[in-house]
């Protein structure tokens, strides 16, 4: 019994986590500025390609991550200058124009690097418990991606920027009556969406293909787990919808395959915006509501 | 008739009155006239810049009129587009095998919109959340349609044939008629008017008023008596019936279809053409259709790569810098002067119309 309850727990950890991971940076910049990123899955493929660049280039992959992550967070945040503050309060202006970012980065990233870039080597081997053996790399995930989610609650509940984001995020003109550069806070939520789906590419990169269109892969589950989540509460929402997809993913992957995992994914999110259009991050809400009843 | 005419001329688009309606007698003239200098080869590829005309004056309608964005209208299309393929193969024998299977195609694309909007709609999601989940839509459905490769994937004698897609799709005939080379391009021109007229009429009618008035305020339409849930799906099951339409078209077009026709890059290629037209004009988008499709064809027929870097450019500098769409701005700014007058400078629905 215990390898097998050790297989299903890895199962659902490495979806929970993959969609904790594709989703993370464009939560961060819906929950904050309302704005839906689709060249999301593009940021992802320029962290993956910054990541491979450095390891190439005999840089240890951990120290390229990182550099993933500030590559793909200064581009951010020089976009967001450039395009998306034009967009502020025009969230369907916002999406296609995101997504025009997003053909160009693609097929730019085609024309400049070709179709195929050299993979990444999966890190570190694996374990076995009786029949079983799992990735050490995708047990490291499962644990950076909760190393991800407290390093943001310590970043949004006990910095000042933090303080002043959700501030922000309340009220936008309180926050700028009370002295509060909101531009700036946008420019730097922003960058750090940016730098997060740079992250999870590079993190991501190794357990897969590395190519120009590798962003569409990340598409499908990114969306429907902030779809899921909502925007109303930006770690409560990417966790408890991460994990509940994780829920449903995982036995439905397992019994009858990948593709019907991620449907089964979208059947899901359609039931849940027809109870809770907001998301799960609306549930907290809700709850506190009907106990003040 | 009278009625009909005078919805046909109301001003919920571009151009009215007898000079441009003459216009519009001699361009329609002018397709008609067309088969006779050029070849085959040129009508049919007319044809397929225009096929693509019905889709987008659905999204027009949609995201333009109704505030309410699709990315996943490609979805329809190809749901439209492999019934077709799946109940006309089946039916070969029978005489009238391809007009029952284009009807079974327009009723499937209508009924999965009417599912899937059902809950989206009904729910009352934020603006955002509708493209995202058409997108998702399309994607899935354009992965299942890949993952179907193989001989067990058959819908009664027809393969789904995987991400080589279905081919050999019978075109369509009616009595002694098969729409191929010249009938097929009457056939486009003859559906793509129909589909601009109705629609006009629908919108400038009672129901189209109620569309627009959701885009401008939901709640107070809503306090008005009116189900907004209920026109937005409408709206919506309305437009993925005329992406059917392109999608019944394009099976015509090149008798074959594959899963790529529901993918991403396809699926942004609408919206480049309504965004860059003008989203709340139905005469817009349509031109911007046709010639963008031009655009797209020659350049890549041409083994040109760059064609998505251009196109995604064009709608980039198109949300920036003139966000009402090319043809509108052009059109909105000969007129602006004589419009001012009585209509005031400032356009009180900009902050509100479907951005």
């Amino acid at each position: 019994m215990g390898p097998e309850l050790a297989s299903i727990l890895y199962q659902f950890g490495t979806n929970a986590a993959f969609l904790l991971l594709s989703a993370l940076g464009l939560i961060v910049i819906l929950g904050m500025m309302n704005i839906i990123n689709l060249a999301h899955g593009e940021f992802m493929m320029l962290g993956a390609y910054a990541a491979t660049f450095a390891v190439h280039r005999g840089i240890p992959f951990p120290l390229a991550v990182i550099v993933a992550f500030f590559a793909t967070a200064l581009f951010g945040i020089v976009l967001e200058r450039l395009v998306i503050r034009r967009f502020y309060g025009r969230e369907l202006g916002a999406l296609v124009t995101t997504w025009g970012i997003s053909l160009i980065l693609a097929q730019g990233a085609l024309l400049l690097f070709g179709p195929y870039m050299p993979s990444i080597p999966i890190p570190g081997g694996a374990v076995s418990a009786g029949a079983f053996s799992f990735s050490v790399y995708w047990l490291i995930l499962i644990g950076i991606s909760i190393a991800l989610v407290v390093a943001l609650t310590i970043v949004y509940r006990a910095t000042s920027f933090g303080l002043q984001a959700r501030a922000t995020m309340q009220n936008p003109t309180m926050a700028r009556s009370l002295g509060i550069r909101i531009g700036r806070i946008y420019m730097l939520t922003f960058g750090l969406g940016a730098g997060l789906a740079g992250l999870s590419g590079a993190l991501l990169a190794p357990t897969t293909s590395i190519a120009p269109f590798m962003g569409q892969q990340f598409v499908a589950p990114a969306f429907i787990t902030v779809v899921v989540g909502g925007g109303a509460n930006v770690i409560a929402g990417a966790v408890g919808s991460s994990t509940f997809l994780a829920l449903i993913e995982t036995p439905v992957s397992l019994t009858l395959g990948t593709f019907y995992g991620t449907m089964a994914l979208l059947v899901m999110a359609l039931l849940i915006i027809r109870v809770l259009p907001a998301g799960i991050s609306s549930l907290g809400g809700r709850l506190k509501l009907a106990a003040a009843r | 008739m009278r009625r009909l005419l005078h919805l046909l001329n109301g001003p919920h688009d571009l151009g009215r009155g007898p000079v441009f309606w003459s216009g519009m007698a001699l361009l329609g003239a002018a397709f008609l006239a067309y088969p006779t200098v050029a070849s085959s080869f040129g009508a049919t590829n007319t044809a397929y810049y225009l096929l693509n005309i019905p889709m987008a004056l659905g999204l027009s309608l949609l995201w333009g009129y109704g505030g309410v964005l699709s990315f996943g209208q490609v979805a329809f299309y190809g749901i439209a587009g492999y019934t077709y393929g799946i109940v006309a193969g089946n039916l070969t024998d029978v005489a009238w095998g391809t007009p029952v299977a284009a009807l079974v195609a327009l009723l499937m694309a209508g009924l999965s919109a009417a599912a899937f909007g059902y809950f989206v709609f009904y729910g009352r999601v934020a603006a955002w959340i509708v493209p995202i989940l058409t997108l998702v839509l399309a994607l899935l459905l354009s992965t299942f349609l890949g993952l179907t490769a193989g001989y067990q994937w058959r819908v009664g004698t027809v393969q789904l044939g995987g991400y080589n897609g279905m081919t050999g799709i019978p075109s369509l005939q009616i009595g002694g008629i098969s729409f191929q080379d010249y009938a097929f391009f009457y056939l486009v021109v003859a559906v793509v008017a129909f589909c601009y007229v109705a629609l006009r009429i629908w919108l400038n009618a009672h129901r189209g008023q109620v569309l627009m008035a959701t885009r401008e305020d939901m709640l107070r339409t809503e306090l008005l008596g009116y189900d907004v849930r209920l026109e937005q799906l409408r709206a919506f099951v309305l437009a993925s019936l005329l992406a059917g339409v392109s999608g019944l078209l394009y099976v015509q077009w090149g008798n074959y279809i594959t899963p790529s026709a529901m993918g991403l890059q396809q699926a942004a290629l609408p919206v480049i053409w309504v965004a860059v037209g003008g989203r709340d004009s139905l005469l817009a988008a349509a031109i911007a259709t046709f010639l963008l499709n031009q655009l797209t064809y020659v350049l890549s027929s041409s083994g040109n790569q760059s064609a998505l870097v251009i196109v995604g450019g064009l709608l980039v500098a198109v949300m920036m810098f003139s966000p009402d769409g090319i043809i509108v701005g052009l059109a909105r700014g000969r007129w602006l002067s004589t419009l001012r007058g009585w209509r005031g400078t400032a356009r009180p629905r900009e902050a509100t119309n479907g951005q």
